[in-house]
């Protein structure tokens, strides 16, 4: 990886890099000054470590007084000071790091084991395996460096197919792209990670490629329950896990999602496989950069995210990308912080995607899973070309009933609903069903609800809101369209219904 | 972040203009409120002389009147639903339209079928949009009813009664009007209207003992006589109560909307304000930690 490709992170006093060749004997420098996750490291002016280059440090944490013994610790260079100074990223705590430490250049990028050997196992960012049984060991044939280059534009899939889901609002209203990118927008517990984890459980169990689970920044339990469920189910054996999660220093959440990204790209490039890549939370990556931005001397710019929040989200989704023929499917979670979207951070990753699925607090807080938001929600793909005539009218005219309801409940708020004229009360009527319907009973949800999920073809979901719509299930109440699949269980539930209120 | 404060601002101004026009709409209901009153009241006393004098007739004379039996040639039954011509009244004409709805069902069940005739607007639409045919339709007004307009209905009514069955005669007369009962309660209530219904039974000894009556030329000629403008009092008065019972609904309405607005505006201008001063904090903040920042390097 040549320092090119990231200019904005090298100052201009910068002088570039030399040591092209490795030397047989490591290049060592010393640690000059520790500022949380940034280090400052002296090196000999003829031998500074390139940009991105990996560094290793050794700290003794015996002498402290903890049995931990010797932490191995990887550093990043990021930025070239000047005066034989590197400024690096620790991806590790840099709790115990003194001055004077023997920093040692490893001559390359930081680089994950890829192939086969991967399926199955559970990595850090640095490419180790967390889930290896004792004297298990694993043979690594390969290393990539996290650091590559974008396909190259005439390698980029032209192709669009849609991707089907088995949840009706999604297959309805945001249709997914088969190699595309797909955001789950969404703020702080709306179920973001349940609907990425019911998506891993509906694609991944039927996908016969390859899947890659990244976790960047969220919590760990839920990355134990994820690793728990996958064995159970034994989609594992076809996936490779990548975490980095709360607990980590910022420069293992910035990477950790290149590290599973690389590994993808090796299934994609090499192995000419269709991937699955999951990635839980694109927003912890953002963060993460933020953490670190101004201890590494940049001016905090809006909202006090780095200057350089455009180039370092498209860094890496310019990655995320199929190539003709092969693909890699992205499904990520972006949180929204404070419910806001103008936000910067989910601001930018909005232009990458092909679909975006947000779910909204207040449609979780009427208890109607997924909360996808119908109207905030939109996909590339929502176009008669690609899904047809009848699905892309029955999109909008769903659309615009809720639309109208909207508007009518200011209305409603103010004056009553006995205000409305006849034709408002019957939109008003059908967008409440058409909201009931939009719920749907999930595979996660099952032990709480105790109601198994549902799995919905794409005809069906058309014709079953097409006829809402056009008010063909006007004579049916609206709590029995709530948390359900398709027709037949529509039917079923209206039949139950009757029968209690007899 | 500007963006979202200048939504808030645009919904407060909104919903503030709407408060007025209901602030309006309430000051103009109460003003006219009393005198609907005075004019139900105003109606009373010549309402009531002309349906002792029906009574009498119908009760001291054994005559065998169409307007006093049942009908049999024809199952067809004419209801009258009264309601507003505007809405911004709560819910004072679905409540009357919901009454005439569960009548009409009431019939259907007895086997008859049933003749609408709408007076207000709304009544209209709701039979329009439903597309059912209505024999007979009167808008405009529906807030001060006028004796001409009630002398067209009773009319209507009374022709449609005595006609032949093959020309769409009916049975029986229905009225569903709001019964003004006082300023904080009025019910929609549905009367027969024809043929009359003879109250057998003993009258309440009282102090006003009905004279005996002598009725030339005939009973039958004074009854085909006083009929009609009965039918048109009671319908008169019906409208009237309605009138009356619509100002009411609507003045409540209006205040309940006006504190509703109220509300909406006290909720969004918190959001407003504290959007904007989301805004001022990050503002702040990003100065101090730019300024900070460049000390810094």
């Amino acid at each position: 990886m040549t320092p090119t490709a990231k200019t904005a992170k090298k100052p201009a006093d910068a002088t570039p890099a030399e040591a092209k060749d490795a030397p047989a004997t490591p290049v060592t420098g010393r640690v000059a000054r520790v500022i949380g996750p940034v280090v400052d490291i002296e090196f000999p002016a003829d031998a500074i470590p390139d940009i991105y280059h990996a560094l290793t440090v050794d700290i003794d944490l015996s002498a402290q007084g903890e049995d931990e013994g010797i932490l191995h610790m990887t550093l990043e260079v990021a930025q070239h000071l000047g005066d034989n100074m590197v400024r690096a990223i620790a991806l590790k705590p840099t709790d115990g790091l003194v001055r004077g430490a023997i920093v040692e250049d490893t001559g390359a990028p930081i680089s994950v084991p890829v192939g086969d050997v991967t399926t199955g196992h559970v990595f850090n960012v640095t490419g180790e395996v967390l889930n290896a049984e004792d004297g298990e060991t694993i043979e690594i044939t390969e290393r990539w460096p996290i650091h590559r280059k974008p396909p190259a534009f005439d390698q980029l899939e032209s192709k669009t197919q849609m991707f089907e889901t088995g949840i009706k609002s999604i297959d309805l209203l945001t249709p997914y792209v088969q190699g595309g990118k797909i955001g789950l927008f969404g703020g702080a517990g709306v179920g973001k990670t349940v609907l990425i984890q019911e998506m891993i459980y509906r694609v991944a169990n039927n996908h016969n490629g390859v899947s890659v689970f990244a976790g960047v920044g969220e919590r760990t339990r839920e990355g134990n329950d994820l690793i728990e469920e996958m064995t159970e189910s034994g989609v594992i054996k076809q996936t490779a896990l990548v975490f980095g999660q709360m607990d980590e220093p910022p420069g293992t959440r910035l990477r950790v999602a290149l590290s599973a990204l690389t590994m993808a790209e090796y299934f994609r490039d090499v192995q000419k496989q269709d991937v699955l890549l999951f990635i839980d939370n694109i927003f912890r990556f953002t963060q993460a950069g933020s953490e670190v931005s101004t201890l590494l001397g940049r001016m905090p710019s809006a909202v006090g995210y780095q200057p350089n929040l455009a180039d370092e989200m498209g860094q890496l989704q310019e990655r995320i990308t199929s190539t003709r023929g092969h693909s890699i499917t992205s499904l990520q979670a972006i949180y929204v912080p404070a419910d806001d979207y103008t936000d910067p951070a989910p601001a930018t990753t909005f232009a990458h995607l092909d679909a975006t699925t947000e779910l909204s607090r207040e449609i979780a807080s009427r208890g109607l899973y997924p909360a996808i938001d119908p109207l905030a929600s939109t996909s590339r793909i929502l176009d008669p070309r690609y899904v047809g005539q009848k699905h892309y009218e029955t999109a909008n005219d769903v659309k615009s009933i809720l639309q109208r309801n909207k508007e009518l409940q200011d209305i409603i708020a103010i004056l009553g609903v006995d205000e409305l004229s006849e034709e408002d009360k019957i939109i008003v009527a059908r967008a409440r069903k058409i909201q009931q319907f939009l719920s749907q009973n999930t595979y996660m949800a099952t032990q709480f609800t105790s109601v198994p999920g549902s799995t919905v073809p794409l005809d069906e979901t058309i014709e079953a809101f097409s006829g809402l719509v056009n008010g063909a299930y006007d004579h049916i109440s609206e709590q029995a369209f709530f948390n359900i699949g398709g027709l037949e269980d529509l039917e079923k539930n209206w039949n139950r219904i009757q029968k209690e209120i007899g | 972040m500007g963006g979202q404060q200048r939504v808030y601002r645009q919904r407060i101004r909104s919903t503030q203009s709407l408060k007025k026009i209901f602030r309006a709409m309430e000051l103009i209901a109460a003003s006219r409120i009393g005198k609907a009153r005075d004019r139900v009241t105003a109606a009373a006393p010549y309402a009531k002389a002309l349906t002792r004098a029906i009574s009498a007739v119908a009760t001291h004379s054994s005559v065998d009147h169409p307007l006093t039996t049942e009908r049999t040639d024809t199952n067809r039954v004419a209801v009258l639903v009264v309601s507003a011509d505007r809405g911004m009244a709560g819910a004072y004409s679905a409540n009357a339209i919901r009454e005439a709805e569960r009548l009409r069902e009431r019939l259907i069940e007895q086997g008859k079928e049933v003749v609408h005739y709408a007076v207000g607007r709304r009544a209209v639409s709701y039979f329009n949009f439903r597309h059912r045919e209505m024999a007979g339709q009167w808008t405009g007004g529906s807030d001060a009813p006028t004796l001409e307009t009630a002398r067209e209905i009773g009319n209507t009514l009374y022709e449609a009664f005595v006609a032949p069955a093959e020309e769409g005669g009916v049975s029986e007369l229905h009225i569903v009007y709001t019964h003004f009962s006082s300023m904080v309660s009025q019910e929609p209530r549905v009367i027969r209207m024809l043929p009359l219904e003879i109250v057998e039974g003993v009258a309440e000894p009282g102090e006003d003992v009905e004279p005996l009556y002598d009725f030339e030329p005939s009973p039958e000629a004074v009854l085909d006589a006083a009929l009609p403008r009965y039918i048109e009092i009671r319908v008169y008065n019906c409208l009237l109560q309605s009138a009356a019972s619509e100002l009411a609904n609507r003045q409540r309405a209006m205040n309940t909307a006006v504190s509703n607005a109220e509300d909406i505006i006290r909720q969004y201008t918190r959001l407003a304000n504290s959007a904007r001063q989301a805004e001022i904090t990050q503002e702040i903040s990003e100065i101090v930690s730019g300024a900070d920042a460049l000390a810094a390097s």
